[in-house]
This record gives structure tokens, sequence and C-alpha cells, in this order.
């Protein structure tokens, strides 16, 4: 054994000698900026597409909310003729459309904050459950247990909070506080004595601007408070095919629609982000294949360097493994510096896009894809790299 | 352990055609049906330059493989052996002494034989310092081999080529640089290891010969 450590440094001194320390440090300095290039455009790419707050993922980024334009002062409301529908569902970009249905009865709905009682005069939407990426628990409604649960707008919260709640001597409340205020519904219909609902807010969305109550309470108060009334809706949700959407902006003007709030901002972003991403990843692919080219010539040119004294070792008596495992350790090393450098890299830089994805509602995805594929990385490398020596080494061995 | 090595109709490529020429038809191994190296013999191989000593113990050592015929170790066709069966061969029963010694210039002498000595543990360092100041150069242990003199370098590769068990000890010239003095002395070193082992010595040279006791003297 011990004799064996001696040759182990013998061999080494001798192999040694021909390793050029700037190609190494070339190869581990470009992989690992080619590595880090690769799990930062990844890492980026998962956060940008990972949804943070499950409240504000009630829609999907491919959808928008398209309403008629309102002209001047109108009193016959605007909405959708059944044949415009129709028109908007055959275009291109559209893969369904759902119907924002307007509550056609009187609500009003009172709370008690901080002792003081507040009531308003309110009115409900709704749109078709599968509309909705998830549900919060409590988004059903049951007749018997008169119950009903609201999404409201982000924005209503901070209308609130920032510019009512203050002048009126109001308490701030945070939208944890506000999903525990319960709140006393009122609803009056045609000729009926007016009805009183318990009510909670269950969620919150900035994409959805109005006040969301679940379908089938809609559809069961509609039809209670104010039985035939039905109207055409006034907007309308719409599933879009982003890469077919070229000439969606073209086709509203025309026909006189708009696409509500940020909506189409906020997949534009999404998409950006994610184009942002790949072409940073392709980059990284490409200065990686460089890296891995520079350390393959590497060792192509020091193994050639090294041929013929790695021939007269196998005279010696050492075999090929034997001498060729220097080499091994040797990329192993390197390859295993480069990976965990690129990998502590790429979590470092992670932390100075966390909080300005955090704030629009994106980012904290999972680092185990990351993870997994710098691992990846390292064992494809590296059983390339050990490949191509060991093939060296029964070169030498058969042709000296 | 290799008891006999067979050579049968051996013949380098490079001489292929010219089996009928004088040089062929002359040489007592080259294209001879078979020509044995027992062990324990004492063979000495006459050659002038050029007619494939080296080659001869190339494809011994298996080394070079670019011959027609067949080398024989204990019966067994060694064009057959694989990789580790050569290395226990170059390990434990054929010890090479090759005319370019094939010392690694960068090394001192000590770690040259150590190189060896390392893989086979045949020897002690006292052992190997006692070689080396009956060969007159154990003050040179120290010294890079690339610095020493070709007659020191080939003093220091002897000591290395003994530096393992063997059955058989092949020499490429390996007195040609050395005097008389040294001559005598490396020839009574190998011998004494040859003789504890019961091996076999077989040495070439174009003149300046081993000086062992009762050599046979054969041309290639």
């Amino acid at each position: 054994m011990n004799s064996r450590f001696h040759s182990d440094k013998n061999i080494w001194s001798l192999l040694k000698r021909n390793v050029s320390k700037g190609q190494l440090m070339g190869y581990v300095l470009s992989n690992a900026l080619g590595l880090t290039v690769v799990l930062t455009g990844m890492m980026f790419y998962l956060d940008s597409s990972h949804s943070s707050d499950k409240n504000d993922s009630f829609f999907s980024k491919d959808y928008v909310v398209v309403s008629k334009k309102v002209n001047g002062v109108g009193f016959s409301p605007v909405s959708f003729g059944k044949d415009e529908i129709d028109r908007l569902e055959q275009q291109p970009w559209v893969k369904r459309t759902g119907r924002f249905t307007s509550s056609r009865f009187a609500v009003n709905g009172a709370v008690d904050i901080g002792g003081r009682g507040l009531s308003t005069y309110m009115f409900f939407e709704s749109v078709p459950d599968d509309f909705f990426d998830i549900k919060p628990r409590d988004w059903k409604f049951d007749p018997a247990e008169r119950f009903v649960p609201i999404i409201l707008c982000k924005d209503y919260m901070a209308l609130y909070n920032f510019g009512f709640a203050a002048p009126q001597g109001l308490p701030q409340i945070s939208e944890e506080l506000a999903c525990a205020i319960p709140i006393k519904l009122r609803v009056s219909g045609n000729n009926m004595m007016s009805e009183t609902f318990d009510a909670a807010i269950v969620g919150f969305s900035s994409r959805l601007n109005t006040i969301a109550v679940p379908q089938d309470f809609m559809d069961w108060a509609n039809e209670r408070y104010a039985p035939g009334a039905e109207t055409n809706p006034s907007r309308l949700i719409v599933e879009i095919d982003r890469l077919a959407a070229a000439d969606m902006s073209k086709y509203l003007d025309k026909e006189n629609m708009e696409i509500g709030g940020d909506m189409s901002g906020d997949g534009n972003i999404s998409k950006f982000l994610s184009t942002a991403s790949a072409v940073v990843t392709a980059n990284g692919i490409i200065i990686c294949a460089l890296a891995i080219f520079i350390l393959v010539l590497s060792i192509f040119l020091l193994l050639q360097k090294s041929r013929q004294k790695l021939h007269h070792l196998m005279l010696l008596g050492y075999t090929p493994a034997e001498v060729g495992a220097y080499y091994e350790r040797l990329v192993v090393t390197a390859n295993t510096i480069v990976t965990l450098a690129a990998t502590t890299a790429t979590l470092l830089l992670r932390q100075t896009w966390e909080t300005p994805l955090k704030e629009i509602g994106l980012g904290e995805a999972s680092v185990i894809p990351m993870l997994a594929c710098s691992m990846l990385y390292l064992l494809a490398v590296t059983a390339v790299n050990i490949r191509i020596i060991r093939h060296h080494m029964t070169l030498i061995w058969n042709n000296g | 352990m290799i008891h006999s090595i067979e050579l049968r109709h051996l013949l380098p490529i490079v001489f292929k055609g010219m089996e009928d020429s004088e040089r062929i038809r002359t040489s007592q191994i080259w294209e001879v049906p078979s020509f044995v190296f027992a062990k324990g013999c004492r063979i000495c191989i006459h050659a002038e330059s050029g007619c494939g000593k080296s080659s001869l113990l190339s494809f011994i050592y298996g080394n070079r493989s670019d011959y027609s015929g067949k080398i024989l170790f204990n019966g067994k066709d060694t064009k057959k052996f694989r990789v580790q069966q050569w290395c226990d061969v170059r390990t434990k029963s054929i010890a090479l002494l090759p005319q370019e010694m094939r010392l690694f210039p960068e090394l001192t002498v000590m770690q040259n034989i150590r190189l060896k000595n390392d893989i086979t543990g045949h020897k002690s360092e006292e052992e190997i310092l006692e070689l080396l100041e009956r060969m007159g150069i154990k003050d040179k242990k120290e010294e890079a081999a690339g610095r020493l003199s070709i007659g020191q370098q080939q003093r220091a590769a002897l000591v290395r080529a003994v530096c393992q068990p063997f059955d058989f000890i092949f020499l490429d010239e390996p007195v040609s640089h050395l005097d008389e003095k040294n001559n005598r002395i490396a020839a009574k070193i190998i011998e004494e290891e040859a003789d504890m082992q019961s091996a076999g010595i077989v040495s070439t040279s174009v003149g300046n010969n081993l000086l062992l006791h009762g050599s046979k003297y054969i041309m290639l």
C-alpha cells in the first residue's frame, strides 16, 4: 500500500508536467461561465413561468376580458349579441369564450369595521367555473347554507386602504383580515321582500376587475329575484391562443371592442420573460458547447504530449487503466468544480430577481429541475471525457 | 511462471520477401521452424545493426506485433494475450533493458527506479541503494536522469530492470557504453539476480558483449 502511494506521487509528478494549467483554468472558467448562464436561464425561465401567489392565478395568462367600447353617454347597456359572440368564437386566436353574468338584482353589503358599521350598494358578476385555474376552498353556493363566497379585485382593496380608509378615519386592513370580516348581504328583487345572506371574501385577484361570485349563486339569484329577465353579456372572458393572436387587436378595433385592464400586458410580460430566458439559455448552451470542445481538445493535446511517457509507463507494467486514472481524476475534479461553481453562482444570481418577480406574482419555482440539470451535465460530460481518455489509452497501448 | 519462450517461423514484416537472402538463411532465429529460450539459459545474440535485434525483443515483450510466425510462452500464443496478461508478464516474468533505456529524463534516478519497484515491490530501499553503490552511481541517486552520462543512464536502467521478479531477462546492448570494469560489475549483478530465480539471461550485442560465464553465442 505504502509503495503504491509512492508510485502515485511519482507518476503524477511525471504526468503533471504536461498538464497546461492555463488550458485547464481556461476550461474551468469558460465552462463555469457557460453552465452558469445555462442554469441561470433555466432557473429564470422556471421562476418566470411559475406563479408564486395562488390568489393571483385565477386566470391563466392566456385569458383576456373583452368588452365593447362605450361612446358618449349610453342608457341602453352595451352588450354582445349572439351573432357577435359567434363571429368572435370563429377567430383563429379564440380558443373558447365565457360570458360574464351580471346580477339583475339589487345588493346591499354591510360590514362592521372597528365598531363602525359600513354599508354600500354593490354589484356582482360571475364567469363559468372552468375559466378559473383553481378554486378557493369555499367556492360554491348552497341555497340551504345561505353563504356567498366573494372574490374581490385587488385594486378595490388598494382603493379602500389608500384612498378611502384614511380620510374617513377608518382602519387600513390587510387581505388576510379582509377575508376574516363577515359581510351581511341584503338582496332584493322585483316585487320581493329583501333577503339576507352571510358572505365573506375568499380570495383576491389582481386580474379580474370585478366582484365575483360563484356562477351557481348568480344563476340561482337571478332566477329568484329577476325571473325571465335574460340579458346579453356585457363582457366576455376569452381564452386566446398567443401564437395566433397577432391580428387580435386589429379585429377588436374593427368590431369596436376592447381588452379590459392589463390582462394582455401580463401575457406579454410572461411571453417576454420566457423568450428572454430562452435566448439566455441558448447562449449558455453555446458557451458550454465551446468550453466542452476546449476540454476535449485539451485532453487530446495533453494525451498526445504525454503519449511517449504513457507508453513507457505501460512498458514498465502499468495498465492503461492505471495510467488513465490520473487523467480521469483530473477531469472529474475539474468538472465537479465547474458544476459546483455554476450551481452556486446560479443560486446567488437568483436572489437578484427573486424579489422583483415575487412582486408581480411570479417566482418561487422549485430548484430541483435546475439541480438535476447540473448533475446530469456533470455525469454526461464526465462520462464523455472518461470515454475519450480510455479510448486514447487503448490507442497508446496498441500503437505505442 | 514462464518455462520456455518458443519462436516459430518468426520474421519481422519488413523482412517479408527477403526469406531467401543470405542474412535470413544464415540466421539462427528468423524463419527457424522452432527456436526455444529455456528458463535458465545464457544466450548472447550477435548481430549487425539493422538485423532486427531490438525488434525481436519488442516482439517478445509484447510491444510490437508486426511480425509473421508465432511467439509462444509455455506453448501459448502471445498474440492472443490481453492487456492484463501482458502487464503481469512485464512485472512478474520478463525483465527488459531496452537499448534506448526509456528512463524519464525529468525524474531522478531513484524516482525512475521506484516507478518500477513500486508496482513489483521486489526490492527494499536498502537493496536498491546497494545496487546503485555497486554500479558506482549511488551519489547520482537524486540527480535527474536526463543529466547523467549515457553510461551512467545505462547503469541506472540496469538497476531498474532487475527491480522485479523474472523468469527471463532480456538486455538490449546492455554494456554498449560501459568500460570493462563496469561491464564485469553489471554482468555479476545480472548473474546473481538471475541465479537467485533460476532465470534465463538473453543479451544482444554488436560487439561489446556482456561478460557472462558460459554464454551461448548465436547469430541473428
